[in-house]
C-alpha cells in the first residue's frame, strides 16, 4: 500500500516536471498591485494596463523570443504587504523583471526589495520626489513628480486674479509631496496660503477640517488625495456649504468612478491628470481601442502610465537584447520616446523630466480637459457657484 | 500663512456636528453597555457587528434601491438574529467569567467576522448617496445626512429606555443585569434574557452601522473606531449605567468636535484617549457613577 503511494507520487512529479518544463522558456515579470483597499479603484486601472501590455507584447512574438507571463499578487494597498510579495515574486517565483506596484507609499516600499535583490523595478506609478531622492540605483519613474499636479489649478486661479488657497492633503508621501508643491507654486505666484492641514489615511469625516476652511473663506481649496478621501472631502463640503471658487484634487477626481458616485456633486471639480485619451501621443488611439476591447471601459492615465511604463521597460529589454539589470539601467537612463502616455526621458536617478500634467474639470458629466491652453479641449466653468445654487 | 480665526459661527458649527455624530455614538454604546451590564462580557465584536448592518444597508440600497433608512427594518432584526446566534453558539460560555475570556473569544469573532467580510465582499470602500447637501440655518450648516441619522438615532434609543422600563422583559433585563443570582431566585429565566439582551445588544450596533453608512464609507474594518468610541462611551458614562452610555456619547462627540477646533485633525484623534486615561485616574466609576 506505502509502495503504490509512493509510486503514484513520483509519477505525479515526473508529470509536472514534464508539464513544467515548457513553461521555464516564458519570461516571468511580477509586480504587485492594490486590487483592495483604498487605492484599489485605480489599482485595478494598473492591472489593466500591464495586462494589456502583456498581450501585445506576446501578439508581437514575446521578448528576447520568449513568451512573457505576468504574475500579479494583490498588496491590499498596505507597503508591509507589498514588501513580503515582491520578496516573494523574486525570491520563489523567480521573476526575471519586476514593474512598480500603485502609489508611491507602496512603491517607496516596494523598491527596497528590488534594489536589495538588484532587479530594476519599472516604477509605473510612483510619483513623488523623495522616492528618487534615496540614491537607489534600480528605480526607472514614469510618471510626472506629485509636486506638479496641481500647477494646472494655480495657474487658472492666478489667470483670474484668485488671491488665497486653501491646502489639505492625506498625510502620506504623494499626498503630502502635492500638497508642498502645491504651496510651493502658490507662494510663487504670489497667491496667499490661508490654511493647510494634513489629515490620517483613512479618515472619513472631514467635517472639522472643512468647517475651518469655510471659516477663511478661501478663493481656491486643493486637495492633496487619494480617491476615496476625494469623493468624502467633495461630499462634506456639499453638506457643510463651502463654496470657494475652484476646488481641485490631485487624485480620484479623474477616474469616472468620481462622478459615478458623486453625480452632480462632481460637477465643477478640477482634477489632476497625467494623461487624458484626447491628447495627441503616437499610438494613443490604438491604444485607447484596444483597451476598451479588453475591458470594457475607458482607459484613464492609471491604465495609460502603466502600459506606457511596460511598453519602455520592453524596449530597453529589446535595445539592451539582455535581462541584467545594469545593462537595462544604461538603456532606460539613454532613452528618449514618446508613448501613447506621452514623452519619457530620466535623469542619472531615474527621475521623470520629460512628461506632462493636465487639468481637466467635470462639465455635465464629462470630463473635459481645460489646461495646459495648448492640448485644452474647452474653457474652465467659473466661478464654481455655491451649493445652495446649483 | 494666516491662523484659524476662532469665531462663534464656527464653534456653534462645531458644537452642533459634534452633537449630530454624538447621538450616533450613545445608540451604538448602549449596545454594548447593555450587554456588559447583563453579562459583564466585554463584546470587541461590536464593531463587527456594525459593520455588517452597514453592509446590510449597503447592498439593500445598491442592489434594491432601498431607502437607507427605510433599510433599518431589515438589518435590526438580522443583526439581532447574528447576536443571539452568537450568544447560542459561543459568548453563553463566558457569561460571568474572568473579563479575560469574553475579550478574548469576541475579538477572535470580530477578527473572523471581518476577514469573511473582506473575502466576500473586498476591501473597497463603497459609499450609500442618498441624501446629500444641507439645510442652512444663517451661517449654520446642517448635514441632512447627519441631521437624519441623528434623529433616528435618538428615536432608536429612545424606544430602546422605553423597552427597558416599560416592558416586563425590558424590566427583567435591567433585574439581570442587577443582580443576576437573584433575578434568577425571582424566577427570571436569565440564558434566555442573556439571549435577548445580546440581540439586542447587536441590533443597536447593526442600527449604528446602518446610519454611518449614509455618512461614512462602508468597508470590512468600519467598525474598529466605533469599539474604541464605545468604550470610551462607557467609561465616560459609567460600566452598565444606561443613562450615562447616552450622555457619555453626547460628550465624546462634543469634545471631539471641539478638539478638531484647537488640534489638527491627526491631534484631535488622540483626544478621545487622553480622555480615557483622565477619567479612569480621576473618576474609575464614569462621571455619572457606574458599577464596579
Amino acid at each position: 500500500m506505502k509502495r503504490h503511494w509512493f509510486g503514484a507520487l513520483l509519477v505525479a512529479a515526473m508529470v509536472a516536471g514534464l508539464a513544467t518544463s515548457p513553461a521555464a522558456q516564458e519570461l516571468k515579470v511580477g509586480a504587485s498591485i492594490s486590487l483592495t483597499g483604498t487605492y484599489a479603484k485605480p489599482g485595478k486601472y494598473t492591472q489593466e494596463g500591464y495586462l494589456l501590455c502583456e498581450k501585445e507584447i506576446n501578439d508581437k512574438g514575446g521578448l528576447l523570443g520568449r513568451k512573457v507571463r505576468f504574475i500579479i499578487y494583490d498588496d491590499k494597498s498596505e507597503p508591509p504587504t507589498a514588501i513580503k510579495l515582491y520578496e516573494k515574486l523574486i525570491t520563489e517565483d523567480k521573476v526575471e523583471l519586476v514593474l512598480g506596484p500603485y502609489s508611491s507609499p507602496v512603491t517607496n516600499a516596494a523598491s527596497t526589495v528590488s534594489e536589495k535583490y538588484k532587479k530594476l523595478m519599472m516604477a509605473t506609478l510612483a510619483a513623488t520626489t523623495s522616492i528618487w531622492e534615496r540614491g537607489f540605483k534600480y528605480l526607472v519613474m514614469t510618471i510626472s513628480p506629485a509636486e506638479v499636479y496641481l500647477e494646472g489649478l494655480v495657474d487658472l486661479a492666478v489667470e483670474r486674479g484668485l488671491k488665497t488657497i486653501a491646502v489639505i492633503n492625506e498625510d502620506t508621501l504623494f499626498s503630502k509631496a502635492a500638497a508642498k508643491g502645491t504651496i510651493e507654486l502658490a507662494k510663487k505666484k504670489g497667491v496667499q496660503v490661508v490654511f493647510h492641514e494634513a489629515y490620517p489615511k483613512g479618515t472619513t469625516d472631514f467635517s472639522a477640517l472643512l468647517i475651518k476652511i469655510k471659516s477663511l473663506n478661501p478663493d481656491v481649496i486643493a486637495a492633496g488625495s487619494y480617491f476615496d478621501d476625494a469623493v468624502a472631502t467633495t461630499r462634506q463640503m456639499k453638506e457643510l456649504d463651502v463654496n470657494p471658487r475652484m476646488y481641485g484634487v490631485t487624485v480620484g477626481g479623474d477616474l469616472p468612478e468620481f462622478y459615478q458616485l458623486l453625480g452632480k456633486t462632481a460637477e465643477f471639480v478640477y482634477g489632476s491628470s497625467q494623461w487624458e485619451k484626447s491628447l495627441p501621443y503616437p499610438g494613443i488611439k490604438e491604444f485607447v481601442a484596444n483597451y476598451e476591447k479588453m475591458w470594457n471601459r475607458e482607459p484613464v492615465y492609471h491604465s495609460a502610465a502603466a502600459y506606457g511604463g511596460c511598453q519602455i521597460y520592453a524596449e530597453a529589454v529589446r535595445r539592451a537584447n539582455s535581462l541584467d539589470s545594469d545593462k537595462l539601467r544604461e538603456q532606460l537612463l539613454k532613452l528618449k520616446v514618446s508613448t501613447a502616455f506621452g514623452d519619457y526621458q530620466v535623469d542619472e536617478r531615474g527621475f521623470q523630466i520629460a512628461h506632462k500634467m493636465v487639468l481637466h474639470q467635470w462639465q455635465d458629466g464629462k470630463k473635459v480637459t481645460v489646461w495646459p491652453a495648448a492640448v485644452a479641449e474647452g474653457k474652465p466653468l467659473y466661478p464654481t457657484p455655491p451649493w445652495q445654487r446649483r | 500663512m494666516t491662523s484659524v480665526q476662532i469665531t462663534g459661527t464656527m464653534l456653534f458649527q462645531l458644537v452642533v456636528s459634534g452633537l449630530l455624530a454624538g447621538g450616533l455614538y450613545a445608540l451604538v454604546a448602549l449596545g454594548l453597555s447593555l450587554i456588559f451590564g447583563v453579562m459583564r462580557v466585554i463584546n470587541i465584536a461590536h464593531g463587527t457587528l456594525l459593520m455588517l448592518g452597514a453592509y446590510t444597508t449597503y447592498w439593500l440600497f445598491a442592489l434594491a434601491g432601498m431607502n437607507p433608512f427605510v433599510s433599518l427594518v431589515v438589518s435590526i432584526p438580522i443583526l439581532f438574529v447574528v447576536g443571539a446566534i452568537l450568544q447560542k453558539l459561543f459568548v453563553h460560555r463566558v457569561v460571568n467569567a474572568p473579563e479575560l475570556s469574553s475579550l478574548l473569544l469576541t475579538f477572535g469573532i470580530s477578527i473572523f467576522i471581518a476577514n469573511v467580510a473582506m473575502l466576500a465582499w473586498s476591501a473597497d470602500y463603497r459609499s450609500v448617496e442618498f441624501l446629500t447637501g444641507s439645510f442652512l440655518l444663517g451661517p449654520i450648516a446642517l448635514s441632512k445626512p447627519r441631521l437624519v441619522s441623528f434623529c433616528v438615532a435618538l428615536a432608536l434609543t429612545g424606544l430602546a429606555f422605553v423597552f427597558l422600563h416599560r416592558t416586563k422583559t425590558g424590566k427583567a433585563i435591567r433585574a439581570t443585569s442587577q443582580h443576576r443570582d437573584v433575578a434568577q431566585v425571582c424566577g427570571i429565566n436569565v440564558r434566555r434574557i442573556d439571549l435577548i439582551t445580546f440581540g439586542l445588544g447587536a441590533a443597536l450596533a447593526g442600527a449604528g452601522g446602518s446610519l454611518v453608512s449614509v455618512m461614512f464609507a462602508v468597508y470590512p474594518e468600519m467598525g474598529q473606531v466605533y469599539v474604541f468610541k464605545s468604550f470610551l462611551v462607557i467609561v465616560l458614562g459609567g460600566a452598565g449605567n444606561y443613562p450615562g452610555a447616552f450622555f457619555g456619547g453626547l460628550l465624546l462627540g462634543l469634545v471631539e468636535g471641539l478638539a478638531s477646533l484647537f488640534l489638527t485633525a491627526q491631534l484631535s484623534e488622540v483626544i478621545a484617549y487622553i480622555l480615557l486615561v483622565i477619567v479612569l485616574l480621576v473618576r474609575p466609576t464614569g462621571l455619572l457613577g457606574g458599577r464596579a
